[in-house]
């Protein structure tokens, strides 16, 4: 009997253990979930401007120049974040490879009205920092010549370095500031030594006649069409209009065909007009006044987008088909 | 002890130790039904706050003014002057809480934030009105006391009088908008709300990535506290009930400098156009539907235009105001 009542007691205590244990888990799993909430449902906290983990490849500190030092400290953001810092702009780099923003003002040590803000955007990869580079290019900026994408925009400077698109952002239009803001970024490019990779689709676009600095890459999203992704386009001037050419490299002349019915199919469903020859393999589309084009050669979608002048439309499509074909 | 014996005693004491893990079990089960919170984390609903509504009466043909100049000084000036002045809004001893948009750290030049000299004139002329004190509050996207410094109207507010009212946890306030989707037990910057007798708002003409457009009802979106970027997802709608949430005494939007581009940022001064137009309002939504023009945009491209004027918040029909029209030259 004794053995009985100490096996049903060490029965017991194992059962009481097994429960106790059982409640244990539950206490540390309420614990630790109530650290990971949905804070959507809580509306007590202000912004937090908490620096997540400085990159430790960036550093940005240590391209103060001769006349300028670093004013507050380095920010960092990540795709969570990114709206902390840049609000409804956010969208723009996340839905284009966006990885981590880190930024840092500068301040003139004579002057301190004369500051300026450097955001680097490390994109991810080549493409998709020149992507939003492109996108946002503002008009009559003015080159630097001893950086391949880069220009300078009345008080701020914009550049594509590799994986990086860099804004400098000065707090007014000044001769000194604009000498900091490009010495600082070259001092960034030098110490950030990023592999020199061609895009190659850019090398399809003639010279002849293309607008200095016009070819921009869309990721996604082309025209207001999903299925018109990694497209470039570039500007042409042909006599006294500007035609935008786009091209897109697909995985096949398959793939290819199949988009261009697709897009065509887009722009008649949207109220656009067919006005091409019946057979032609080119299609044309009147939208609302203006010339949209698009055809395929092996493996690429080429056309023209928006085109006021309809012969001058035609005649540069022709162009590019040939020289597609030539590649 | 015989069989029968021990299961007396085991009996007994089965029904004890029952009987005790019953009592643990009801005991347990009581103190968490005490505890259990049915709205989960948020406040209860007797902690919620109501927002003072600061409109002044209406006067007919004196509801808008559109005034055409370089100076926002002289062009505020004038443009309120055309509504009554500011006796109409600020009357002797209020206490006047101007709400500017400081989102973000950046300098004036490039028009993200409202510009610093148009805030300065307006407390100035609050204070001209025998106003008692003038706060400027913001709950900004960056680094409050960033914003206000390098945006400079920190400094031009607190050089022309007026008290700066930073943003701190306490200082907000739970609120729930009659019949809205979004404003739901939410909080908000009511510390200087709750101060003040009269309410402006001060914002820029901006293009905006999600909204299309940024001016006074947008502005608003700085008095909310929270995780309030997840209302970025019904962006149209979250502007659409600050409109009928907010009822300011005045509106003032400033498309001095347009922002047309790159919204809303900027980054470039390249991405301003320069109007020279200031409107002054008592209905924000008349206000943004002529301000959206300068955007190449209609009110019909503004879906929270709509909704904000299908709930009674103003009118995109701003000819029916019969707003005023006038230069500083």
């Amino acid at each position: 009997m004794d053995l009985i009542q100490r096996r049903v007691r060490r029965f017991e205590s194992i059962v009481s253990l097994c429960l106790l244990g059982g409640i244990v888990l539950i206490g540390l799993g309420v614990f630790v979930k109530q650290f990971d909430y949905e804070m959507s449902q809580f509306g007590m906290d202000v912004i937090s401007t908490e620096n997540s983990t400085v990159n430790e490849e960036i550093s940005l500190t240590s391209l103060s120049s001769s006349s300028f030092e670093t004013l507050l400290e380095t920010e960092v953001y990540d795709s969570e974040t990114l709206y902390e810092k840049i609000n409804g702009k956010a969208p723009f780099y996340t839905e284009s490879g966006f990885r981590e923003l880190v930024t840092q003002r500068f301040v003139s040590k004579s002057d301190e009205k004369l500051w300026a803000e450097l955001y680097v955007y490390d994109m991810g990869s080549v493409r998709n920092a020149y992507s939003v580079y492109s996108r946002q290019k503002r008009p009559d900026g003015s080159v630097i010549p001893e950086m391949k994408f880069a220009y300078l925009g009345g008080n701020s400077l914009f550049a594509a370095h590799g994986q990086y698109y860099i804004e400098f952002v000065g707090s007014t239009k000044s001769k000194e500031l604009s000498e900091a803001m490009q010495e600082i970024t070259r001092k960034f490019s030098t110490e950030n030594i990023v592999a020199d990779v061609e895009i190659e689709q850019m090398q399809l676009f003639g010279k002849e006649d293309l607008v200095a600095g016009s070819i921009k890459l869309y990721l996604n999203d082309a025209f207001g069409f999903d299925g018109l992704d990694d497209v470039f386009t570039g500007q042409y001037k042909i006599g006294d209009d500007i035609v935008t050419v786009f091209l897109s490299e697909r995985p096949s002349s398959a793939d290819a065909k199949k988009v261009v019915q697709q897009y065509h199919k887009f722009l008649l469903d949207n109220g656009g007009v067919d006005i091409s020859a019946s057979d032609a393999e080119i299609k044309i589309v009147d939208f609302y006044g203006t010339i949209e084009i698009v055809g395929t050669t092996r493996q690429y979608i080429f056309g023209i987008h928006e085109a006021e002048n309809r012969q001058a439309a035609e005649q540069l499509a022709e162009k590019f088909s040939k020289r597609l074909n030539e590649k | 002890m015989n069989h029968a014996g021990e299961n007396n005693l085991d009996r007994r004491e089965f029904l004890a130790r029952t009987g005790k893990a019953g009592l643990s079990i009801a005991a347990a089960g009581s103190l968490s039904y005490l505890l259990y919170d049915t709205a989960g984390s948020l406040k209860k609903a007797d902690n919620l706050v109501t927002l003072p509504d600061y409109s002044v009466g209406s006067i007919s043909g004196q509801t808008m003014s559109v005034v055409k100049g370089s100076d926002r000084a002289a062009s505020v000036n004038k443009a309120i002057g055309l509504l009554g002045g500011i006796e109409r809004f600020v009357k002797p001893g209020e206490t006047i809480m101007i709400k500017p948009n400081i989102a973000f750290a950046t300098p004036a030049s490039l028009g993200a934030t409202s510009n610093p000299g148009l805030v300065a004139e307006i407390v100035r002329l609050c204070y001209k009105a025998k106003a008692k004190q003038v706060y400027v509050a913001d709950n900004p996207i960056n680094d409050p006391a960033n914003c206000f410094r390098l945006s400079g109207i920190g400094g031009a507010a607190s050089e022309a009088g007026a008290k700066i009212i930073l943003p701190k946890p306490n200082y907000f306030s739970n609120t729930t908008l009659a019949g809205g989707k979004l404003i739901n037990n939410w909080p908000v910057f009511f510390e200087p709300l709750r101060k003040a007798d009269k309410l402006i708002g001060v914002s820029t003409i901006k293009d905006h990535l999600r909204s299309k457009a940024s001016m006074t009802m947008k502005n608003w979106y700085g008095l909310l506290g929270g995780r309030r970027n997840i209302f970025h997802q019904n962006i149209n709608t979250i502007i659409a009930e600050l409109a009928m949430l907010i009822k300011p005494t005045l509106v003032v939007l400033d498309g001095t400098e347009v922002m047309v581009t790159n919204g809303p940022t900027g980054g470039s001064v390249a991405d301003l156009k320069r109007e020279n137009t200031l409107i002054a309002s008592c209905d924000m939504v008349a206000a943004d539907s002529f301000g959206c023009s300068f955007l190449g945009l209609e009110p019909k491209d503004l879906p929270y235009l709509g909704k904000a004027e299908k709930a009674g918040a103003g009118t995109t029909d701003y000819n029916k105001l019969k707003p005023i029209f006038d230069t500083t030259s």
